[in-house]
């Protein structure tokens, strides 16, 4: 049997098994679990890996659960898919390899970095289990399936925001995102639901093929908009942000802003290809472009003015989050309009799409060296610390290369996405750049003022018995820093083999419904 | 006797009273019962969404041939729901249960360490 | 592997930065290198200069302080930074609220527009 075709399966197939068995392989001891952690997070990479060249050589994948035949959508003598079926295009492949290279470097990083915390069985286990609503909700092609992975993702990350529970800011972080995050969930649901009871269809193909604007579909896209904006930390709905991403530890923070995009990347999948073509007014491509200025000015005006250190780079996330809703806002403003999409539209795609995987390694790489300098000193406030370039310069390498990347200096990944955001967004508006230029600049000032009361500087007294990093921990960052300056390198073969086919497959709503209907609708 | 939207504004009216309790009470725990609330209220609108007027159980070889079934996802979806809604109220009773111990309050207004 | 990325308005090439880089950084460590060496370590000769006064033992009484940093920019914008201190005051129910607002803004510009 080839099990190539399975591949859909396994990836899902995958982290479950690891959060499910960790508790057996920690009655094997502290090692074996560790190794499990290790091995099955490697795992999930090579197959999304292996994913994604199938994906590129084969175009979109289809995969039934529990039907006849694995790749038939519409069986024998119907007209429309009734079961669950994964559907795979570049862009979710694109997505699913990025929150693999996350989920990854993560686990490494937390191996030694949690040692002297109990429950780690547990930990492993929610970590699995957030590594799976991750990849389910980008690998899915059924609204009510994406729901559920939603909503495991969104469970499993209380459980992981709260896990220093004998701190009291912790649990508040996670009470404040609970109660957000459920409310939108249950919106997205009851959208969902006003979908099946007008069509009788939950397949995201087929709901893309039937689609007529109503009052019903109007108010859906409005309840799945806003509901999936709050999960991905865009304007007035990202508060939970800064608490929820501080107070985790780094390797969830580094996981948590790759979940983030799963859910921006369901707005766009709702966007482009269930209403795709039905979106005859530019409300919704306003509202996403104006959602992502607002959001990046204020969130990084927040960040210059923070001294703690996660926090700061929360408010980050979310200001880096408004870049990539402007890409792809400016992309689907000009979607039915197919002179402009090739001058400006497609460039802004594939910088919006681009800065997705960018932001996914560089932002991550940042959440591990704040939980590097947690690790060295004690704290994360940065009044307290200094000079830290001494004791570990490994990490203050890594942290220029991050902190170059997020600011957009050239030649690192941030740049070159950046730059495409730039050139196309001057073409719709020039005050949009201005915007975005000004962002940057903000961003590179933030960044300068931790690298230097951080790592440069004298060294403090109380700063002498700082531990020393231990080498898991380099090795998880040193994974997103190589994936950073292999997109830095080649910045050519990374836009045509990894981004341009993303950005091909959110623009080609025909071909996606195309693959589950068979061409016959 | 013709149902109309009856079902339909009873969902509505609970999901405001839901978000009312969210959004008005202080006490925490009213606040996770308000969530609850907002959730049976969609759990409700799946169920409602999917009936027919004068349709039976949608099993078949129980009824065998009749004119009109109830439509079955829905149910299938609602139990979904259901389960995620327990396991994410449980989650934040316990929560709650956890900042009484650190923070000594029930009060919602007083757990703000966490600001700016 | 000399790729250049088009923008459709101007091109980025990666390698012609590199070798800028390369010309700018062989100046710089030129002119860095062309200092005096004839200077005796651990005498007065290698500590910073601290106005005049004795320099701390402790690093921590020199560094300038994180939140001290930018504090032009800050006290520029202190009104600014006040209101945003109200829109972030740690209620969830706040919170909440902007969310439920910016839902019923959203429907109306959908579905009316």
């Amino acid at each position: 049997m080839n099990w190539q075709a399975h591949l859909p399966a396994l990836l899902l197939a995958v982290p479950l098994l690891g959060a499910f068995a960790a508790p057996v392989f920690n009655l094997g001891g502290k090692t074996l679990r560790n190794v499990w952690f290790i091995t099955v997070s490697t795992c999930v990479f090579l197959v999304a890996f292996a994913l994604w060249r199938d994906v590129s050589v084969n175009g979109i994948l289809v995969y039934v659960m529990g039907g006849e035949d694995f790749a038939l959508s519409l069986p024998s003598g119907m007209k429309l898919p009734v079961r669950i079926i994964l559907e795979i295009d570049a862009m979710s492949a694109f997505m699913a390899l990025a929150g693999s290279i996350t989920s990854m470097a993560g686990a490494w990083f937390s191996v030694s970095y949690m040692d002297r915390f109990s429950g780690m069985s547990r930990f492993v286990s929610l970590y699995f289990l957030l590594t799976l609503g991750m990849l389910g909700m980008m690998v899915t092609g059924d609204l009510f399936n994406f729901f559920v992975f939603l909503e495991i993702a969104s469970v499993a990350s209380y459980g992981l925001v709260a896990f220093w529970r004998d701190k009291p800011q912790a649990i508040e972080a996670s009470f404040k995102y609970m109660v957000m995050s459920q409310i939108a969930a249950m919106l997205v649901l009851i959208a969902v639901g006003f979908l099946y009871g007008r069509y009788n269809l939950l397949n995201m193909g087929a709901l893309g093929s039937v689609m007529q604007m109503g009052l019903v579909e109007k108010v859906s896209l409005a309840l799945l908009f806003s509901a999936l904006a709050l999960k991905c930390g865009s304007f007035p709905m990202y508060l939970w942000i800064p608490d929820a991403y501080a107070e985790a530890p780094a390797s969830v923070s580094c996981l948590l802003v790759t979940v983030s995009q799963a859910s921006l990347y369901g707005l766009f999948r709702v966007a482009f290809s269930i209403y795709g073509v039905s979106l005859t007014n530019s409300v919704v491509a306003w509202a996403i472009i104006i959602l992502g200025l607002i959001s990046m000015l204020v969130a990084v005006s927040m960040a210059v003015v923070q001294h703690e250190v996660k926090r700061l780079m929360a408010y980050h996330a979310i200001s880096q989050t408004g870049y990539m809703m402007l890409g792809v806002g400016i992309g689907l403003l000009v979607l039915g309009n197919p002179e402009a999409l090739a001058e400006y539209g497609f460039t802004a795609l594939k910088g919006g799409v681009f800065h997705i995987f960018n932001h996914a390694m560089y932002k991550g790489l940042l959440f591990l060296t704040a939980g590097t300098l947690f690790y060295m000193t004690g704290s994360r406030d940065l009044n307290k610390m200094g000079g830290l370039i001494r004791r570990s310069p490994g990490t203050a390498f890594m942290f220029v290369i991050a902190a170059a990347a997020i600011a957009g200096l050239p030649p690192m990944n941030g740049y070159t996405s950046k730059l495409l955001i730039y050139q196309s967004s001057f073409a719709v508006h020039p005050f949009i750049t201005v915007v975005a230029l000004v962002t940057s600049v903000l961003t590179l000032a933030s960044f300068v003022k931790v690298f230097q009361t951080a790592f440069l500087g004298p060294e403090h007294k109380a700063l002498v018995n700082a531990r020393k990093v231990p080498s898991t921990m380099m090795v998880g960052m040193g994974i997103l820093t190589v994936a950073i300056l292999l997109l830095t390198f080649l910045p050519g073969s990374a836009l045509s083999n990894l981004v341009e086919p993303a950005a091909k497959a959110l623009v080609d709503q025909a071909g996606y419904i195309g693959a589950i209907m068979g061409g016959a609708f | 006797m013709t149902v109309g939207n009856l079902p339909f504004l009873v969902v509505g009216i609970l999901f405001l009273i839901g978000l009312l309790a969210v959004l008005r009470e202080k006490n925490m725990i009213k606040i996770a019962i308000g969530i609850t609330i907002i959730e049976s209220a969609v759990n409700m609108l799946l169920i409602v969404l999917g009936y027919r007027l004068g349709g039976d159980v949608p099993v078949h070889f129980l009824k065998g041939e009749v004119d009109a079934m109830v439509l079955p996802t829905p149910q299938a979806l609602t139990l979904t729901a259901i389960v995620i809604a327990l396991a994410t109220s449980a989650l934040m009773l316990s929560v709650i249960m956890l900042l009484y111990k650190h923070y000594g309050t029930l009060n919602v207004d007083e757990i703000r360490r966490l600001r700016g | 592997m000399w790729e250049k990325i088009l923008t459709g308005f101007g091109y980025w090439d990666i390698y012609s930065w590199l070798i800028f880089l390369a010309i700018a950084g062989f100046f710089t460590l030129w002119l860095r290198n062309s200092g005096r060496q004839d200077y005796k370590e651990g005498t007065y000769q290698d500590e910073i200069y601290f106005s005049g006064n004795d320099v701390p033992e402790d690093g921590a009484d020199i560094s300038v302080p994180a939140d001290s940093a930018y504090w032009g920019f800050i006290k520029f914008f202190t009104p600014y930074y006040d209101f945003m201190a109200k829109f972030h005051n740690g209620l969830v129910q706040d919170y909440v609220g902007y969310f439920i607002l910016f839902i019923a803004v959203l429907t109306t510009l959908i579905v009316f527009v």
